[in-house]
């Protein structure tokens, strides 16, 4: 279970590094991108399980990209976190309504993190498993 | 020798005596008739002599006397007669015919003795027994005079008026309480006044002054009126002190002219009566060539057309208003520039009826200081609004780098990427406290910012009360157990579902609570209390028995930055935006906040809120 891949997207160096350490103290597989575009690249070549992308990127924005992923049959199935800095209410409905799977307010939580995205990984485990006949 | 005789008899004769012929040329006049009548023997010989001393209206009689003489031989009568300087004698005249050897008449001798005096006397003694209580009764002083003008009667107010005795008027021409500077016009006035008697104000619109008897002058106001007696025509003259009066409508000018504001007095025809100083340097026009003028000329054209019917208006209903109000008025100068003018109305009532006073300012320099101060307000705004973005990003640029601060050092201090000592796990712990608290401090500035700024909507949704209370109450629980506090909870029952900003609604209990356990000492008492205010509000009370607040130090409690001792934030931490956010956020809610405390004996925090707010959720 700890082999998943996991795509960080985070246009600040120091953040994509503390999730990614984390996350990779875990034993994930990890990948980043500090842009949408080479984000985009990575999925192609390397598709990962999970991606844990930020809202607010420069060029295209986390959103657009999420939405981009859902609307391609090959990428549907990535789990899609969205990553926002303000926690605001109807930035979760925005990430929701664009196909994100789940929503984690920044500051991220060191403690808390490793837990939440091991929980996303698993429902999304349990519907494959439920979805195949 | 006799003819000597003769000429001394007639030069010293008390009579004036005159020669005529009987067309009436004068043929002889001696020297008492200079006396009387002005006129010296060179000036009057060859004259006629009514022209000479008969006043005017009285030629008829002239004539019937001279008639009745050449008829009888001699007639003698009573009448008046006229001085050269225009002045009236009585006098007591005979004429004697004089007839030659065929018996045809040569010459009119006419003997004429001035009774002036006697008649003085007369007629003082008719009206005295006739008039003198009357007159004593009005308020004015009366003087009354007979046809050559002498004081025949005058009443105590009079002398107390001009400063003489009765007897001292007696017999006195009138012009006596009159400046000498007015004398010779008022003999030909009251002259004229004989001629024509009928009542009247003396010289309406002049300036009239008497003279005391010590040569002070005061302005008079006179009327008139003819008295006929079987003694003749008499004046009945009412004379009244003005000075109060003038001295009233001095006051009055220095009123007008002191005035900061042109001030404009017009009558209902839109006559302008009275103007001051500063409307002459306001519109450029002296004085003189706005008087009697219509009030018009200082409108502009374009408004010159209804300002009649507002000036109606006005009469129909005078008080005082400001003219125009909201509307922009303007004035027209005498150059015909135009300037922004606030105009005042007032009604005055005066002798002359209801007048108009507007009081006009020139307001181009208030103009421009509006448009000056709306431009600042506008900048200012800006200036806010920036200062708004400005918080707004620096506290998003802030948080930024803290995260990783604090996720870097939970992380390490967790020992996730390897182990640490102890020493090196209690300076990550202070690394990270301090963390924790920039970014309290950051999230509640940007939050306040956001809650003053009007930036900030409520989201309103059902929730149940005892749940939230129980989820806040559950956050603090560390720290109460830390600090052995002992936190009670109770809630009115029947009192659970409320429909608020349920996110604020904790944050401001949150506050409250957190703020209790601060300022409570290790093993204290905190509580919770909510109940029903009312039918529509509740009431949340958080009490503590811990440090207290100094009676004058609540006002400052609720503003940013204030924690109350400088000591204080050292030893209890804390931002110092807790109480004035939570106070932004119960006002956010149309609620109210208060506080209780006893200095040393612990505080209550009462928050009353409505239990429906309305609010768009997001």
């Amino acid at each position: 279970m700890s082999t998943a891949t996991i795509l960080v997207v985070d246009d600040n160096s120091t953040n994509l590094k503390l999730v990614s350490d984390v996350l990779g103290f875990e034993g994930y597989r990890i990948l980043q991108a500090d842009d949408a575009e080479s984000a985009q690249e990575i999925i192609r070549k390397t598709p990962p399980d999970l991606i844990l992308m930020d809202i607010a990127l420069p060029g295209m924005d986390g959103l657009t990209l999420t939405r981009l992923l859902k609307a391609d049959e090959t990428t549907r199935h990535v789990i899609v976190i969205a990553l926002t800095a303000f926690a605001m209410k109807g930035d979760e409905a925005k990430a929701r309504l664009a196909g994100c799977d789940g929503y984690i307010t920044k500051p991220i939580d060191t403690r808390t993190l490793p837990g939440a995205v091991a929980g996303y990984l698993r429902s999304a485990n349990t519907e494959e498993i439920r979805g195949k006949p | 020798m006799s003819r000597a005789l003769t000429d001394v008899l007639l030069d010293e004769t008390p009579d004036a005596v005159v020669v005529t012929a009987p067309d009436g040329k004068v043929s002889y006049w001696n020297d008492e008739s200079e006396r009387v009548f002005g006129y010296s023997s060179a000036e009057a010989v060859d004259q006629p002599l009514d022209t000479l001393i008969v006043p005017p209206g009285h030629q008829d009689l002239y004539l019937q006397f001279r008639r009745e003489a050449l008829e009888k031989g001699q007639c003698t009568f009573e009448t008046t007669r006229r001085r050269k300087d225009g002045s009236l004698v009585h006098a007591v005249v005979t004429n004697k015919v004089i007839y030659d050897k065929e018996g045809r008449a040569e010459f009119i001798v006419t003997t004429q003795k001035d009774v002036t005096q006697l008649k003085v006397l007369r007629d003082a003694k008719l009206v005295e027994s006739k008039f003198r209580d009357l007159l004593e009764s009005t308020p004015d002083a009366i003087i009354m005079a007979n046809e050559t003008g002498r004081i025949v009667l005058a009443n105590s107010q009079a002398e107390a008026l001009f400063g003489y005795d009765r007897g001292e008027l007696l017999g006195q021409l009138v012009e006596l309480l009159l400046p000498s500077r007015y004398r010779g016009g008022h003999v030909a006035h009251r002259s004229g006044y004989f001629a024509q008697p009928r009542t009247r104000s003396m010289g309406a619109g002049l300036e009239l002054y008497g003279l005391r008897k010590d040569e002070t002058e005061f302005p008079v106001e006179i009327s008139l009126s003819p008295l006929r007696t079987d003694e003749g025509t008499l004046v009945m003259s009412a004379i009244r002190d003005i000075s109060e009066q003038k001295r009233a409508e001095q006051k009055f000018r220095g009123l007008l002219e002191s005035a900061p504001d042109a001030m404009v007095i017009a009558n209902h025809a839109g006559d302008i009566v009275l103007v001051n100083a500063q409307t002459e340097r306001l519109f450029g026009y002296p004085r003189e060539e706005l008087l009697g003028k219509k009030v018009e000329i200082l409108v502009p054209e374009r408004f010159r057309g209804v300002h009649p019917g507002h000036r109606n208006g006005f009469f129909n209903e005078p008080r005082a208003r400001s003219m125009g109000e909201g509307l922009e008025l303007h004035g027209l100068r005498r150059d015909g520039s135009e300037f922004p003018v606030e105009i005042s109305l007032s009604p005055l009532e005066t002798e002359e009826g209801t007048l108009v006073s507007s009081a006009i300012r020139d307001i181009t320099d208030r103009r421009g200081i509006e448009r000056t101060l709306q431009e600042k307000n506008a900048e200012l705004e800006r200036a806010n609004q920036a200062k708004d973005r400005f918080l707004a990003s620096m506290s998003h640029e802030l948080r930024t780098p803290l995260n990783g601060i604090i996720g870097f050092a939970e992380f390490l201090s967790d020992g996730k990427p390897g182990s640490i000592n102890d020493k090196q796990k209690e300076y990550l712990g202070d690394i990270l406290n301090s963390g924790r608290h920039l970014l309290h401090l950051i999230n509640d500035m940007l939050d306040l910012v956001k809650v003053q700024a009007g930036k900030v909507e409520l989201s309103a949704e059902r929730f149940s009360l005892r749940e939230a209370i129980g989820e806040v109450c559950a956050g603090i629980r560390p720290i109460a157990e830390t600090k052995r506090i002992a936190v009670k909870v109770e809630i009115a029952p029947g009192l659970d579902f409320v429909t608020l900003d349920q996110q604020r609604f904790k944050q401001i209990l949150y506050n409250l609570l957190s703020n209790a356990l601060k300022f409570t000492d290790d093993g204290g008492h905190v509580g919770v209390e909510a109940a029903l205010h009312g039918k529509e509000s509740l009431q949340l009370a958080v009490s503590d028995d811990g440090i207290g607040i100094r009676r004058e130090d609540i006002g400052r409690l609720f503003t940013e930055f204030e924690q109350l001792e400088t000591g204080t934030a050292r030893r209890f931490g804390g931002t110092g935006l807790g109480l004035a956010l939570t106070r932004s956020l119960v006002i956010l809610h149309g609620g109210e906040i208060g506080v209780e405390s006893e200095f040393g004996m612990g505080s209550t925090f009462r928050v009353t809120l409505p239990l429906i707010v309305t609010g768009e959720g997001a």
